[in-house]
């Protein structure tokens, strides 16, 4: 098997010294991330790409693009990790995926079982995470190869319909959804034009040529735009930390748990893997999945440790899955890939077709990483998890000016121009308000992510048709990818025309 | 959602359309592939007339929604315009004081900002904050900063 191979050969990298510290740097941190009701993922992963930068700095190229986008991928499925915590003994969820986690959790936690909570959704995000890096490990070659044979005008459809798929589930309105795609792609045509050189909206200011540098704007819009949301909105909510002493879990419970991790599991990462679902809506589906299911549904909101074990394997394996997309395609399905994207782009790494054979070292160690991150993450949440929940009183009075302080820090470590400071607050103040009023960020950050690739393959194909715009429904499988997103968005308007509730992503 | 907040946001939205539209048709087209080639300007100036579209759309959504009345939340503007402020500034003066003044008193208003009192607690963390950071990048990582005033 080639695939077992190459993960060898990765794991050969994942397991040099720097990469392990690494990798536990970025899963401890991403647990913290979970816990903090403040900061989500994507604030998370995108603080943390200047901070990597730096310690990356001494390290040759391809040594500090794997190095720092392990430890980046260790905050995105760290933080699946976390998010429980807050879950089951706060009844605040640290993240959106963990919502659903409250309804049982909680309960669990009052009735004494916190340990037994804590330790099964520390085992299933385990298992959940494992079974999608393995699904990782088999998908990865064939869908490289595939995509390898699309031209530009197959290229193009693709990226638009991982547009129209995060905006199509990423909010209250598809229109506001579709919105700010457009405007995070025209965002992106800032600068100068790559194709023709030609200077596009800059009016001669030598600070936009570059165009809008992708990481200044996700720290504001994220980081900054949350840390604006908890000061004016004040909900430093302060309640009561359930206590518990026992942490592993008894036979009866892991019995009960069992079909939940595995069915999670699979389910998770088959809903990971589609562009534009993500870990909320995997755990939302992994949960009332096994209330159907289950012989005794009554028992659900009372307690149940399916209820916690399915919908926190479903979320980690979710966050597994939405890899695919982004290392074998270059699209990115969710927010947070969205950003990790931009990371790739930073270390001049283009995810796509060509990442496997052009870096096997970044890709296969990647993914090797993401293993031990696992084993490390289900350490640190068995024995560690009463000291995590420590985090949780961490006074907000310090926390956020800290956030602040490391944003500035951060964007002017690698830009050194007081111009991204003072976008960075623009974003900030832009995010804020955006995000109170029911605009998604999620889809800004891949329009301005995907801008400049989907210009490129747009006017490669144009080109190559003579200005044709046929040619995009003449390929076949530029058609049907193009088919695929009027579907994606059309159902769920209709459905919603038909007074049906249609679920909605609303960040992971 | 708020119907005024959200026509008013359809108007602004059209306007950014409408701006890069007409934007589009200046930029000056390079020699590059020649006459029938596909120019720098019709990516923005089709994403543009989408925008203008979608905001339209969005016009039209406000009439079909029932507002929400939602409870009335108490807002901290004050807090929030101080600790903006006081970032604009130490964005805008990091060159000149230096990161390690400017981060200490950041922090230092920030956290006061938030909750009075525990002075002591507060210069401590600033103090290591700012400092460490300093020292950690620019002593260890080798990194770049302004670290002190230069006069």
């Amino acid at each position: 098997m080639d695939a077992i191979q190459y993960l060898i050969t990765g794991f050969g990298t994942a397991l040099q010294w720097h990469n392990i510290l690494f990798c536990m740097v970025g899963v401890i941190i991403g647990t913290a991330v979970g816990v903090l009701p403040g900061i989500g993922p994507m604030s998370g992963v995108a603080l943390l790409i200047p901070i990597t930068s730096s310690l990356t700095g001494g390290l040759e190229a391809d040594q500090a693009a794997v190095s720092a986008i392990i430890l980046l991928c260790g905050v995105y499925y760290g933080a699946m990790y976390g998010g429980s915590t807050t879950s089951i003994l706060l009844n605040t969820p640290g993240e959106s995926s963990s919502v659903v986690t409250t309804l049982d959790g909680y309960q669990m936690a009052k009735q004494g079982r916190a340990g037994a909570a804590l330790s099964i959704s520390a085992i299933g995000s385990f298992v959940g995470g494992v079974v999608s890096i393995i699904g990782l490990v088999f998908l990865a070659g064939p869908l490289s190869e595939l995509a390898i044979k699309f031209g530009p005008a197959e290229y193009f459809s693709l990226m638009v319909l991982g547009l129209c798929a995060i905006s199509g589930l990423a909010g209250k309105s598809i229109i506001k959804a579709l919105i700010m795609t457009v405007f995070g792609l025209l965002l992106a045509t800032i600068g100068m034009d790559s194709v023709s050189g030609v200077a596009r909206f800059t009016y001669d200011q030598p600070v936009l040529y570059q165009g809008l540098e992708f990481l200044t704007v996700a720290v504001g819009l994220f980081a900054l735009g949350e840390v604006f949301k908890t000061i004016i909105e004040n909900d430093n909510s302060e309640g009561q930390i359930v206590k518990f002493s026992k942490i592993l879990p008894t036979k009866q419970d892991i019995k009960e748990s069992t079909g939940p991790v595995l069915r999670g599991s699979v389910l998770g990462f088959l809903i990971g893997v589609l562009p534009g679902a993500g870990a909320t809506l995997a755990s939302f589906f992994s949960y009332s999945m096994e209330k159907k299911i289950s012989k005794h549904p009554e028992k659900f909101g009372q307690g149940a440790i399916e209820g916690v074990a399915a919908p926190e394997t479903a979320n980690n394996a979710a966050s597994g899955g939405a890899m695919i997309p982004l290392l074998t395609l270059g699209i990115p399905g969710s927010g947070t890939t969205a950003i990790l994207m931009g990371a790739f782009i930073m270390y001049d790494i283009t995810p796509g077709p060509l990442l496997f054979p052009e870096h096997p070292t970044i890709a296969w160690g990647l993914i090797a990483s993401m293993f031990i991150g696992n084993l490390m993450l289900l350490i640190l949440n068995m024995p560690m998890v009463k000291v995590f929940a420590k985090i949780i009183e961490t006074p907000s009075k310090y926390l956020l000016p800290i956030i602040v302080a490391v944003s500035v820090f951060g964007v002017y470590a690698v830009q050194v121009s007081t111009f991204d400071l003072m976008l960075l607050f623009g974003c900030g103040i832009v995010g804020y308000f955006l995000a109170r009023n029911d605009f998604p960020l999620a889809p800004l950050v891949l329009g301005l992510v995907l801008g400049p690739m989907i210009e490129n393959n747009l006017r490669r194909a144009l080109t190559g048709s003579n200005g044709d715009f046929m040619i995009f429904l003449e390929k076949p499988g530029s058609l049907i990818f193009l088919l695929l997103a009027v579907l994606w968005i059309s159902i769920p308007i209709v459905l919603k025309m038909r007074g049906k509730k249609v679920l909605i992503n609303e960040e992971a | 959602m708020n119907k005024s907040v959200d026509r008013l946001s359809s108007l602004l939205f059209a306007c950014i359309g409408i701006g890069f539209i007409l934007e589009s048709r200046k930029i000056t087209q390079s020699s590059f592939g020649g006459s029938g080639s596909v120019g720098s300007d019709i990516f923005p100036f089709g994403l543009g007339l989408i925008l203008v579209l979608l905001s339209i759309g969005l016009f039209i959504e406000t009439f079909k929604y029932k507002e929400q009345v939602s409870e009335k939340q108490y807002f901290n503007y004050k807090k929030f315009i101080i600790i903006l402020v006081a970032g604009v500034l130490y964005g805008l003066f990091l060159e000149d004081i230096g990161y390690v003044i400017g981060t200490f008193l950041f922090l230092l208003i920030g956290f006061q900002t938030m909750n009075r009192g525990k002075w002591i607690t507060s210069i401590l963390i600033s103090g290591v904050f700012s400092v460490g950071v300093y020292y950690l990048f620019v002593g260890v990582l080798q990194g770049n900063l302004p670290g002190f005033p230069t006069w």
